[in-house]
């Protein structure tokens, strides 16, 4: 990561990092928002504003595994890291547990929260495969749904929970 | 009797027909949109409740470098710059006042949004403050400063005028709403029992995630709008109004929106983009943040009075409602918000005589308009809390109380309107099991019941739906309704699956776009299942007519001894695939049939409306709750809901909306509520205005419907949406009361306020509280 002064005041630094599994370089401000670089710069558009202020996690993202309000994240913090966002969570074709439990047990409505309301469970089950509904509430506050009234989202992540290699037969 | 039809896709828990790409982040908003030469817009807004505008000087914002054009009201002429929902008093750009703070006074289009922003901060404007009101005691006070000196009060929306009374003009009252039957001050009179009181509802705001936004393209002299807007028919028609285009010169386009609830109707933010682009040519996109989303539109704040006489037997025998209802600085919707909440204000009861007087006021606030429930919310919380409190005070049963005075099906909630349309016995009866009414709740716990109904489907609501069959056999649907979340392209699809013989995954339905989808008049009111539900069936059936009669000229027989399944066409001489019938009978696959459906609810001179309702929305909800005598802190420990959704098409979807709307009740009911203070909100933000999350969901929520086949929808469907949401307070309310003997007229009821109002009643007499066992009625 080299910071760079071009003429002028600007500053620009140099990123690499692995995006949905793939190496990315990019060139970015210091104070430039992972949430626009991720939506203006890639073009991933399935990260989504709207709080601006960390509290509603629909702007959620996975930095090593960790959820993250990419709205509030510095975009050159991710360097060297491992960035997941929602369209990197089907692989070859195929989606993920959580995605199709969402599908099956009307987990969103309006859907502007599901990316990272998905991708924060992601992170959840990654790190306890078979959570209680405390568990789930607890880990799963900083992901507000005007929709859905919440209930339909815990039956998603316990039946996806349930369809992981990992879980317990 | 008739047999009972056997369905193949109606009422089946489908998967969502967007929700692959919904789980994936390829559902497209609005604000994912990206259009060659597009330009951003940012919103300069007032910092001031109220002031005149002195002068506005732009020339520094002028010269940002990226900077295209600062809107001010220098630069509105050519275009009618006034608009509104109802009343045409709301300016693209503040011209002489500024009404609120918030209120937009000018726009900047720049090449990007850093340079929008800066440019936005050099904006020099001089004001000179004027005197406030900001609640509603304020406005109406006498000698009150005027929020509008004058306005163009008068308007039509939805075939009903409205206006305000000569009475009131020079007063901050914009509208009136009066209703009476009976002679109600002779029935007070003879009443044994006559009791009063008043209930506040706090402002509260919509909190879509998604914030409004929309993009406007003037391309010459036709306008194309991409907007999170649930109300594209509406927005075409005012936008037309502005520029002073014809209706086919404007373009609104719908991508998927991220919530609405009633936020996203009307005209929001839209003018302020497409005069941008007038003057720019270029496609220019507005994406709100989520702070001036608390800025734009919100609930009414409401103060209802409630007087009731009652019999010596518990009959209510007369009832007079005294409404105000805070519409803010702009009246948006809030006329006919006020007259549903007066409409609506009476409750599901028998009340031989009876009076309302709803008015409808501004105020230096953000504007209030349309809100899940429409003004039903607010009354709904206030005359379920007085029915409990009438019970209590007499030392009856609630529950008993309501099943003596409920209407009953088949009887009029006013004359000339539709019957009530289901039995609200059954419905509370559940909910009274589900919470073992009869059995006496632990210390600091209390249960509540509420029934409210609503009429639904909007009143005098016109939809149109195109259906087309392609040669394959498949078919798209053309709806008007907005996809806002509640699953209605499913459902309407389900409709045209079930209709047509064809599997969910042969339907499909077409981006919204005002330039080839059929009119409809809006995605409000619970309305998509019916209005819509109709028009859609409809469509279908014309489609199912024609394909018969190709049908049975190909197959050379008559079209009654056919029949439509599984794709094909059922004959004498067995099964024929839908394609073949069309290629047959086009002679290529060059082959569509495309069919019609139109709903259009009828007019009334007798319906106090002026349209008899579509269906009435009908809601029982059943609370437990806790409460904390330390702290005041309110647990909602079981909720039990039950809706009439008369044949419920999709349940999954059904109970997403029930549930979704009890949570959204448990917000205005225990936490939300937009802070005041000298004309300033402030908490207009997700962090200091706290909306449910995970933690606030009750440990046992549970809702289940009544399926009676009793709506006038696709076979025999209500509406839903609304109805989930309406009892959420009352049955809270009523339930802290049981737990406490303590009754709290303001929402939201927070630790604060039950603490305070416990240390109160320890204070008081103890004859106040609330009694040990009930009395029976006679």
């Amino acid at each position: 990561m080299a910071l760079q002064t071009e003429a002028g005041e600007r500053q620009f630094v140099e990123i690499e990092f692995t995006l949905n599994g793939r190496t990315q370089r990019a060139t970015v401000e210091p104070r430039e928002l992972l949430l626009d670089v991720l939506r203006n710069r890639f073009r991933l558009k399935g990260t989504k504003r709207s709080c601006d202020m960390q509290v509603c996690g629909a702007c959620t993202v996975l930095v090593d595994g960790q959820p993250v309000s990419s709205c509030t994240y510095l975009a050159f913090e991710v360097n060297g890291r491992n960035v997941l966002t929602i369209e990197g969570m089907a692989r070859n074709g195929k989606l993920h547990p959580l995605q199709e439990a969402f599908i099956e047990h009307g987990g969103f409505q309006c859907g502007f929260c599901t990316p990272g309301m998905i991708l924060a469970a992601k992170a959840l089950l990654d790190a306890n495969p078979d959570p209680s509904d405390e568990e789930i509430v607890h880990f799963m506050e900083g992901n507000i749904c005007r929709c859905t009234g919440y209930k339909p989202i815990l039956e998603s992540i316990h039946a996806a929970a349930k369809k992981l290699p990992t879980a317990k037969a | 009797m008739k047999a009972k039809r056997a369905f193949t896709v109606a009422g089946a828990a489908a998967p969502r027909l967007e929700g692959l790409e919904k789980v994936t982040g390829e559902a497209i908003y609005t604000g994912d949109l990206d259009l060659p030469g597009m330009c951003f817009a940012k919103v300069l807004r007032s910092p001031l409740p109220h002031a005149r505008i002195v002068n506005i000087d732009a020339r520094r914002a002028e010269r940002v470098p990226g900077c295209l054009l600062v809107l001010t009201r220098n630069e509105l002429a050519g275009i009618q710059y006034v608009f509104g929902a109802i009343y045409k008093d709301q300016t693209v750009v503040a011209v002489d006042k500024v009404r609120y703070v918030g209120d937009p006074v000018a726009a900047v289009a720049a090449e990007d949004e850093e340079a929008a922003e800066e440019a936005l901060g050099l904006i020099d404007v001089e004001y000179e403050e004027l005197p406030a009101v900001t609640d509603i005691e304020q406005a109406i006070a006498p000698g009150a400063p005027l929020v509008h000196e004058t306005v163009a009060a008068t308007g039509e929306l939805r075939a009903s005028s409205y206006d305000i009374p000569q009475k009131f003009k020079g007063t901050n009252i914009c509208y009136h709403f009066g209703y009476s039957r009976g002679n109600v001050e002779a029935a007070f009179e003879k009443s044994a029992h006559v009791f009063e009181d008043t209930f506040y509802f706090q402002k509260v705001q919509h909190c879509s995630l998604e914030p409004h936004v929309n993009i406007a393209h003037f391309a010459g002299d036709k306008l194309t709008v991409w907007s999170a807007s649930q109300d594209p028919f509406t927005l075409r028609e005012n936008l037309a109004g502005i520029f002073g285009l014809p209706l086919s010169r404007v373009r609104v386009i719908v991508p998927y929106v991220g919530g609405g609830y009633g936020g996203k109707l009307y005209v929001k933010a839209e003018p302020i983009s497409a005069a941008l682009s007038w003057k720019l040519q270029r496609p220019v996109k507005l994406a709100l943040s989520m702070g001036e989303s608390f800025k734009t539109v919100t609930r009414h704040p409401a103060r209802v009075r409630i007087k009731s006489g009652v019999a010596r037997d518990g009959r209510l025998i007369a009832r007079d409602c005294e409404i105000y209802m805070d519409t803010g600085a702009y009246a948006d919707a809030g006329p006919r918000v006020t007259q549903k909440a007066g409409y609506r204000a009476l409750g599901p009861y028998r009340i031989p005589h009876a009076r309302v007087n709803a008015y409808c006021v501004y105020t230096n606030t953000v504007p209030a308009g349309a809100f899940r429930g429409f003004g039903g919310v607010q009354v709904a919380w206030a005359y379920e809390s007085h029915t409990d409190a009438i019970a209590q005070r007499l030392g009856i049963d609630p529950l008993d109380f309501r099943l003596k005075n409920f209407l009953k099906k088949g009887e009029l909630y006013t004359a000339g309107d539709t019957p009530i349309d289901c039995d609200l016995k059954e419905g509370l009866l559940k909910v009274a099991k589900a919470l073992d009414w009869k059995a006496p709740a632990k210390p600091n716990r209390g249960k509540g019941l509420s029934c409210c109904i609503k009429d639904a489907g909007g009143t005098y609501k016109v939809a149109g739906a195109t259906v087309k069959m392609s040669a394959d056999g498949s078919a798209v649907l053309l709806t008007g309704t907005v996809e806002i979340g509640q699953g209605a392209l499913t459902a309407l699809s389900q409709v045209v699956a079930e209709e047509l013989g064809l599997s969910l995954n042969r339907v499909s339905v077409a981006q919204l776009d005002t330039d080839v989808t059929p009119y409809d008049i809006s995605t409000s009111a619970s309305s998509s299942m019916t209005v819509m539900g109709l028009a859609v069936q409809r469509a279908a059936q014309d489609v199912k007519r024609q394909l018969l009669r190709a049908a049975a000229n190909v197959l050379k027989t008559s079209p009654k001894k056919l029949t439509l399944g599984g794709g094909k066409v059922r004959g004498p001489r067995g099964a024929v695939p839908y394609a073949s019938i069309l290629t047959g009978y086009f002679g290529s696959r060059a082959a569509e049939i495309i069919g019609h459906g139109l709903y259009q609810d009828r007019k009334s001179k007798k319906a106090v409306l002026g349209s008899p309702t579509t269906f009435w929305e009908v809601g029982w909800g059943g609370a437990e709750v806790a409460v904390d005598p330390e702290t005041g802190v309110v647990e909602v420990l079981k909720y039990f809901s039950v809706s009439d959704a008369g044949k419920v098409i999709n349940p999954t979807q059904c109970i997403g909306q029930d549930e979704g709307g009890i949570l959204f009740g448990l917000g205005h009911t225990l936490y939300e509520q937009m802070v005041y203070e000298d004309g300033q909100v402030l908490n207009p933000n997700l962090v200091d205005y706290r909306v449910p999350t995970f933690r606030h969901l009750p440990k046992d929520l549970e809702s289940v419907f009544l399926e009676n086949g009793n709506g006038p929808g696709p076979f025999g469907a209500k509406g839903l949406g609304e109805g989930g949401l309406l009892p959420v307070a009352a049955a809270i309310g009523n339930a802290v009361a049981r737990a406490t003997g303590v009754r709290i007229y303001q929402l939201p009821l927070t630790p604060g306020d039950v603490w305070r109002a416990l240390s109160e009643s320890k204070k008081a007499p103890a004859g106040q509280k609330s009694p040990a066992g009930w009395r029976s009625l006679p």
